[in-house]
C-alpha cells in the first residue's frame, strides 16, 4: 500500500461517497428541526411520511408508468405537504399546550398508523428485492467522475442538487418573505413570538407543509439506496434525522444541516476504513459486520449520553402556545362501593365464563390465541410500570423481552438449565440491563429518554443480536432459536393446556406485584415524580433512584414475558416478536387502551392477540349473524387495520393519558355513581 | 451558636452578569426571617442556591454547621429543608391527603420495594393520623379527599405548606407565597402560617416582594438589590432604612 497518499485518497473517496446520502439526511434533519422548533412536536412520524412519498412515487412512476417529473410532483410536492397540513390542522394544532412527551406519543402512534393507512388506501404492498428507480432518467446507470476517485451516478448528483436547492430556497424564504421572517423569529427566539403579533396558526401550518415536503423529498431521493420499499426501513431515516438534529441540540438549522452531512461522511469513511483495520485486528471483525448498519444509532446514543448540555436543555414546549398548560383532567371520583363490588363480580364472572369456554371448547388455534393474549398482557404490564406509573416513554421494551427469550434459548441450548429457572434468570438479566441502561439516560428525561431507548433498541437489533452468545449466530440460522417448554417434576407444560395455566399463573403473580407496587411506596413516589419533579425533590425524593427501580422492574417484567412468549412459540422468533418497531406498537396499544391500570394492560394483550381473528376476520360478526354467508363483503379485513386503529387511538393520549377505555370507564363510573347517590 | 442555615459569600453569574454578588445570610433555629427586594434583585437565585437547585460560583452554604454545598436537592430536603413554590407545584392526579401521605412516607421509606411486594407499602393508620393532624392545623381538613386540581390557588399554597410540614422540616423556605393572591387571601395565609409556625417551631425564610407580608410576619429581614445585600437587621429598622426605600423607589408605605 502506498502509505499516506493512499490514505488521503481513500479518505477523499469516503467523503465524496458520503455526500449524497449526507445531503438527504441534512434535508430530513432540517425538516425535523423546523417542526420541532415551531410546534414542539418531536415528529417520529417523519419516517412514515417519507415512506408514503417514496411509495407514491413508486406507484405512480413504476407501476402506472407516469413520467418521472409528474410522479415527483404528485408524491413530494402535493401529497407530502398535504399530509403535513392535515396532521397540523386535525391533530397538532389542538395539542399546542400538551406536554412534549404526549406529543411524542401522538407522533409514535402516527408513525405506526400512517404507512398502513396509505398501504390500505392506495392498495400498496411492500416491495422487496427490487431496484427502486430514482428521479433521474437512467439514474443508476450513468456515471460522472469529477475528481477521478469516486464515480457519482446521476441519482446521487440529483440528491445533492435537490438538497442544495431546497436548502437555498428555505434560506431565501427565511430572508425575504413575511411568513419566513415570522418563522425565523419563532425558531430563533420562541419567547418573542407572543409579543410580536405573529399569526401562530399560519406559521405552524406553513412550517408543517414545508417540513413534510422535505420529508417527502428525502423519501423519494433515498429510496433507490434501499432496494426495497418497506416502511420500517424508512423509520430508520427518522432516527438518522434525530441524530443529525441532536448535533445541533435541535435548535439550530445550520447545525442540523452540518449534522446530516457529517453523518453521511462519517458513515462512508467508517465503512471505508473499518474493513482494513479489522483485517489487522481480528477482534474487530464482528463489529465490522454488525456495526456499520447501526452507526446512526450508535452516534445518536453517544450524542445523547455524552453531550451533557442536552439533558439540561429545557424541553421545547410549543413556542406558539404562549400560555401555561391547562390543568389536567380531574382524577376519577371516588367510586361507590356498590359499583366496585359489581364490577369485581362482573370481572370474575366474565373471566370464569371465558376461561371455561376456552378450557372445554377451544380448539388448537383458539388455545394458542388466548395463550398469546395472556403472555402479551404480561409484557404490557412492563409498559404499565414504566409509562403508566413512572411516566417515562421507553421504546426498548421489545429488547428487554428479547433478552428474556434469548437467555432461555442460550441456557437451555448450552447448559441444559431448567427452562423455568432460565426464565427467571432472563428476567434478572433484563432487569440488570435495564438498570445499567437507565444510568446514562436517566438525566435525559422526557423526549430524550424515549429517543435514547429507541437508539438502544436499534443498536441491539443491528449489533447484539448478531453475536452468537446472544442470538445464536450461524447455528441459529440453520435451526432457529429453539426453546423447549418447561418440565417441572411430574408436570409437563409441553401440552398447550398446561402451558396456558402456567401463563395465567404468571400473569396473576405479575399483576399482583404491579398492584402492590402501585399502591405502595414505589408507586406513590413515582406518581409524585410524574406530577412534579421539582416538588418531589423538595420533599426528599431521589428521582434517579426511583427511576432506576422503575426501569429495572419494567425490564424484568418484559424479560419474563419475552421468555414466556418464546416458550409458547418454542422459538425466540426475534424479528417477528421483538424487533424495535414492534416495541413502538406495544407502546401505542397500551397507551391507547389504558397505561395506568392492570386491566388496561390485559385489555391491550387481548386486543393484540384477538382483535385480528375476532373482529377483522369477521368471526365475531359471523357468530352474531349466525353464519359466514351473511358477512358483508368487507370481510375478512387486512390485519394492518389493527395498526391503523390503535395508532390513531394513541393520538388521544395527549388528552386522556389514562387511555381511552380507562377514560370511558371513569366517565361511566362517575355517571353510575351520581345515579347511585341519587337513589339514596 | 451555629446558625441553622447559613450562606456566606455566595456569588452567581449568568453569562458574565452577576446575579448575586458576595451575599451572606443566616437563619437561626425557630427564627422568622424575610428576604425582600424588587423584581430581578436575585431573590430566586439565592433561594435556589440555598436549596441546591443552583450551584453558586463561590461561597458556602451550611446547614447546622455542615457544608451542604455538594448535596443534591433531595438530600437537603431530607436534612430538614422544606419549601413551597412561587408557581404552585402539586402532584397531579392525586388527592390532598395522598399528597401529605407521600411526603410522610419519604422520611421512613427504606427498603420500600420489598415492603411493597409483601403489602406493607400502603398508608398506615398512624401516617393517616399524622396527615389529618397537619390538615387540621392548616384548616383544610375538609379538603382531604379532593383532587388537587380542584383547589383554589390559596388552598393549593396551603397544601404545599402541608406537604413540606409532613417531612418535619427544621426550616421552611417560602417563595413569594402571596403572588397571585389578593389582599384578603394574603392576610388569611399569613395568619395560618403564623399560627402553624407558633405551634411547630420551625424556622422560616420568607422570600417576598410584598413588603407588608414581610413586615407582619418576620422578625428579621435582608434586602437584596441588583444582586447585592443592601441591608439586614430587625424588620422594622430595615424597612425604615432610606437606602431600602430608595431601592423600592417609594413603592410601598410602612404603616
Ligand atoms: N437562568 C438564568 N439565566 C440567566 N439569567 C438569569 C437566570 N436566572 C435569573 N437570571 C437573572 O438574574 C437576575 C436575578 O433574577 P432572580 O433571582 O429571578 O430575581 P428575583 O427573584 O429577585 O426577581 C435577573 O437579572 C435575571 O434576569
Ligand atoms: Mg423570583
Amino acid at each position: 500500500m502506498s502509505g499516506a497518499a493512499g490514505f488521503f485518497e481513500d479518505l477523499f473517496r469516503g467523503l465524496l461517497q458520503g455526500t449524497p446520502p449526507g445531503a438527504v439526511y441534512a434535508l430530513i434533519a432540517l425538516g425535523f428541526v423546523l417542526t420541532y422548533k415551531t410546534s414542539g412536536v418531536f415528529n417520529l412520524a417523519f419516517g412514515a411520511q417519507a415512506y408514503i412519498s417514496a411509495a407514491m412515487y413508486f406507484k405512480t412512476h413504476t407501476l402506472w408508468g407516469w413520467p418521472k417529473w409528474a410522479a415527483l410532483v404528485v408524491s413530494a410536492f402535493v401529497l407530502a405537504p398535504l399530509i403535513g397540513l392535515v396532521l397540523e390542522r386535525l391533530i397538532f394544532r389542538h395539542l399546542r399546550t400538551a406536554s412534549a412527551v404526549s406529543k411524542l406519543v401522538v407522533a409514535i402512534g402516527l408513525s405506526v398508523a400512517l404507512p398502513e393507512l396509505f398501504n390500505q388506501a392506495a392498495r400498496f404492498t411492500a416491495v422487496a428485492g427490487r431496484q427502486i428507480s430514482g428521479i433521474m432518467p437512467d439514474g443508476a446507470g450513468v456515471f460522472y467522475d469529477p475528481f477521478g476517485v469516486y464515480r457519482f451516478n446521476r441519482d446521487e448528483l440529483a440528491m445533492m442538487a435537490v438538497a442544495l436547492i431546497a436548502t437555498l430556497l428555505l434560506a431565501a424564504l427565511f430572508r425575504f418573505t413575511m411568513i419566513g421572517l415570522a418563522m425565523r423569529a419563532v425558531v430563533e427566539s420562541p419567547r418573542m413570538t407572543g409579543l410580536s403579533g405573529i399569526n401562530a396558526d399560519r406559521v405552524s401550518a406553513v412550517a408543517w407543509a414545508l417540513s413534510s415536503t422535505f420529508a417527502g423529498l428525502a423519501g423519494v431521493l433515498i429510496a433507490p439506496r434501499f432496494n426495497s420499499l418497506i416502511s420500517t426501513e424508512f423509520f430508520m431515516l427518522v432516527v438518522i434525522a434525530v441524530a443529525a438534529a441532536a448535533v445541533g441540540k435541535l435548535v439550530s438549522l445550520p447545525r442540523a444541516l452540518l449534522g446530516g452531512l457529517g453523518l453521511g461522511w462519517f458513515i462512508a469513511v467508517f465503512n471505508t476504513f473499518l474493513p482494513r483495520w479489522s483485517g489487522d485486528h481480528t477482534w474487530l471483525r464482528p463489529f465490522q459486520e454488525n456495526l456499520t448498519p447501526s452507526l446512526p444509532f450508535v452516534v445518536l446514543f453517544a450524542v445523547l449520553v455524552l453531550w451533557r448540555a442536552i439533558g439540561r436543555e429545557r424541553e421545547a414546549s410549543d413556542p406558539l402556545s404562549g400560555v401555561d398548560p391547562p390543568p389536567p383532567a380531574l382524577a376519577a371520583l371516588e367510586r361507590h362501593p356498590k359499583l366496585t363490588l359489581f364490577t369485581r363480580l362482573f370481572g370474575v364472572g366474565f373471566i370464569a365464563v371465558v376461561g371455561s369456554v376456552v378450557w372445554f371448547r377451544a380448539g388448537v388455534l383458539w388455545m394458542h390465541l388466548v395463550t398469546t393474549a395472556v403472555i402479551m398482557s404480561v409484557i404490557y404490564l412492563s409498559v404499565t410500570v414504566i409509562t403508566g406509573m413512572a411516566g417515562q416513554i421507553s421504546l426498548c421494551q421489545g429488547t428487554f423481552a428479547a433478552i428474556g427469550g434469548f437467555t432461555i434459548f442460550q441456557m437451555a441450548d448450552r447448559f441444559n438449565l431448567s427452562v423455568l429457572a432460565a426464565a427467571l434468570l432472563g428476567a434478572g438479566v433484563a432487569a440488570a440491563v435495564g438498570a445499567v441502561l437507565s444510568l446514562p439516560v436517566l438525566r435525559l428525561g422526557g423526549v430524550w429518554l424515549a429517543i435514547a431507548t429507541l437508539a438502544f433498541a436499534f443498536f441491539f437489533d443491528a449489533v447484539m443480536v448478531k453475536f452468537s452468545w446472544v442470538g445464536g449466530g450461524t447455528t441459529a440460522l440453520l435451526t432457529g432459536t429453539r426453546v423447549p417448554r418447561p418440565l417441572v417434576g411430574p408436570v409437563d407444560f409441553a401440552s398447550d393446556r398446561a402451558f396456558l395455566v402456567l401463563a395465567v399463573v404468571v400473569l396473576v403473580i405479575v399483576s399482583i406485584v404491579v398492584i402492590q407496587l402501585r399502591e405502595g411506596t414505589v408507586g406513590r413516589t413515582l406518581t409524585a415524580l410524574r406530577g412534579s419533579e421539582v416538588a418531589a425533590a423538595s420533599i426528599g425524593i431521589s428521582a434517579a433512584r426511583a427511576r432506576i427501580v422503575a426501569f429495572a422492574m419494567s425490564a424484568a417484567i418484559a424479560g419474563l414475558g419475552g421468555a414466556l412468549l418464546s416458550m409458547h412459540q418454542q422459538n425466540v422468533n426475534y424479528s417477528t416478536n421483538f424487533g424495535p418497531v414492534n416495541a413502538l406498537f406495544w407502546l401505542v396499544i397500551v397507551v391507547a387502551l389504558g397505561a395506568r391500570t392492570v386491566e388496561g394492560a390485559i385489555q391491550a394483550g387481548a386486543a393484540f392477540a384477538l382483535f385480528e381473528p375476532l373482529i377483522l376476520k369477521g368471526d365475531l360478526l359471523a357468530w352474531i349473524l349466525r353464519g359466514e354467508d351473511h358477512l358483508p363483503g368487507l370481510f375478512p379485513m387486512s390485519g394492518s387495520w389493527r395498526l391503523v386503529l390503535f395508532g390513531l387511538m394513541a393520538i388521544q393520549f395527549a388528552r386522556h393519558p389514562e387511555g381511552l377505555v380507562e377514560h370511558g370507564k371513569r366517565r361511566a363510573s362517575a355517571r353510575i355513581n351520581q345515579w347511585l347517590e341519587a337513589e339514596r | 451558636m451555629t446558625a441553622l442555615l447559613d450562606a456566606s459569600g455566595v456569588s452567581v453569574a449568568f453569562s458574565g452578569i452577576l446575579a448575586l454578588d458576595d451575599v451572606s445570610v443566616s437563619v437561626q433555629a425557630g427564627e422568622r426571617v424575610g428576604l425582600i427586594g424588587p423584581n430581578g434583585a436575585g431573590k430566586t437565585t439565592l433561594f435556589n442556591c440555598l436549596l441546591g437547585i443552583l450551584r453558586p460560583d463561590s461561597g458556602r452554604v451550611t446547614l447546622n454547621g455542615v457544608d451542604v454545598g455538594g448535596w443534591p436537592v433531595h438530600r437537603r430536603a431530607r436534612a430538614g429543608m422544606g419549601r413551597t413554590f412561587q408557581r404552585v407545584e402539586l402532584f397531579s392526579d392525586t388527592t390532598v391527603r395522598e399528597h401529605l401521605l407521600i411526603a410522610e412516607r419519604v422520611r421512613n421509606g427504606t427498603g420500600a420495594f420489598w415492603k411493597d411486594l409483601v403489602g406493607l407499602g400502603r398508608p398506615r393508620p398512624e401516617e393517616v393520623a399524622a396527615s389529618e393532624e397537619v390538615l387540621e392545623l392548616l384548616g383544610i381538613a375538609e379538603l382531604a379527599a379532593k383532587p388537587v386540581e380542584s383547589l383554589s390557588l390559596g388552598q393549593s399554597r396551603l397544601v404545599e405548606v402541608g406537604r413540606a410540614l409532613m417531612t418535619g422540616p427544621q426550616i421552611l423556605l417560602l417563595d413569594e407565597p402571596s403572588s397571585g393572591l389578593d389582599r384578603d387571601e394574603t392576610q388569611a395565609l399569613a395568619a395560618t402560617l403564623r399560627a402553624v409556625q407558633d405551634s411547630k417551631g420551625y424556622a422560616v425564610l420568607l422570600v417576598e416582594h410584598d413588603v407588608s407580608l414581610v413586615a407582619d410576619f418576620t422578625e428579621r429581614a435582608y434586602v437584596l438589590d441588583s444582586g447585592a445585600l443592601i441591608a439586614g437587621g430587625a424588620t422594622g429598622d430595615v424597612l425604615a432604612d432610606p437606602a431600602v426605600r430608595r431601592a423600592y423607589l417609594g413603592s410601598f408605605e410602612v404603616s
